[in-house]
């Protein structure tokens, strides 16, 4: 199973989805809401997130070595069963 | 409280309906969805003075922060446009009926970027 993290929003319905997805299939994850967090952890993402893409835009998944950004169930799913994961 | 968001949603809704018609806009048939992130930008209101997107981050530089003032469709308007409606997806294209066929696509992928 690969790991799977992920950068959210509390604000945002589409975070709240992403990790619904992950739950209701039982893969564990961890995240960090970006808007709770304070301003060094912040920037730490911001920087983390600038590392793979210019566009900063949540939720920004990250499965194995793969990003996503973006709630994409299809694209999590073929990313899961690529990695033997599903 | 409950009333005071209820009246401030309602504020939000009438405020930004003719400015998105203009942009050739809707708000999303989903009204669940639509309650729900209106819900947020009132919170954001109450918290920073501007209803910002619940959908984008704040990054604390006035000058990127201001491209994300509800309604942001002007400063993001090729990417949203190739999206048919706005990241948060408070805002469909007029000739969206079903939102729930629209995906979130990052500009990052649109234009071939790092990914």
């Amino acid at each position: 199973m690969p790991r799977v993290s992920m950068y959210t929003l509390s604000t945002c319905p589409w975070c709240r989805k992403t990790k619904q997805f992950f739950r209701d299939r039982q893969i564990p994850f961890d995240f960090v809401d970006y808007d709770l967090a304070d301003t060094d952890e912040q920037d730490r993402i911001v920087a983390d997130m600038r590392k793979h893409t210019s566009d900063i835009s949540f939720p920004y998944v990250v499965i194995g070595d793969r990003v996503i950004q973006g709630y994409d169930p299809d694209k999590y799913e073929q990313i899961l069963k690529e990695a033997g994961g599903k | 409280m409950t009333a005071d968001l209820e009246t401030r949603k309602n504020a939000l809704r009438h405020f930004f309906e003719p400015i998105v018609d203009k942009l050739g806009y809707k708000f999303t048939p989903d009204e669940e969805m639509v309650e729900f992130l209106l819900e947020q930008e009132v919170k954001l209101e109450d918290r920073w003075g501007i209803p910002y997107c619940p959908c984008q981050a704040l990054l604390r530089i006035r000058q990127e922060d201001m491209k994300i003032v509800c309604p942001c469709i002007p400063f993001h308007r090729k990417h949203f446009d190739a999206l048919k409606r706005c990241w948060c997806g408070l805002y469909v294209h007029k000739d969206v009926t079903d939102p729930n066929s629209l995906k979130q696509i990052p500009l990052s992928e649109l234009e071939g970027d790092k990914q």
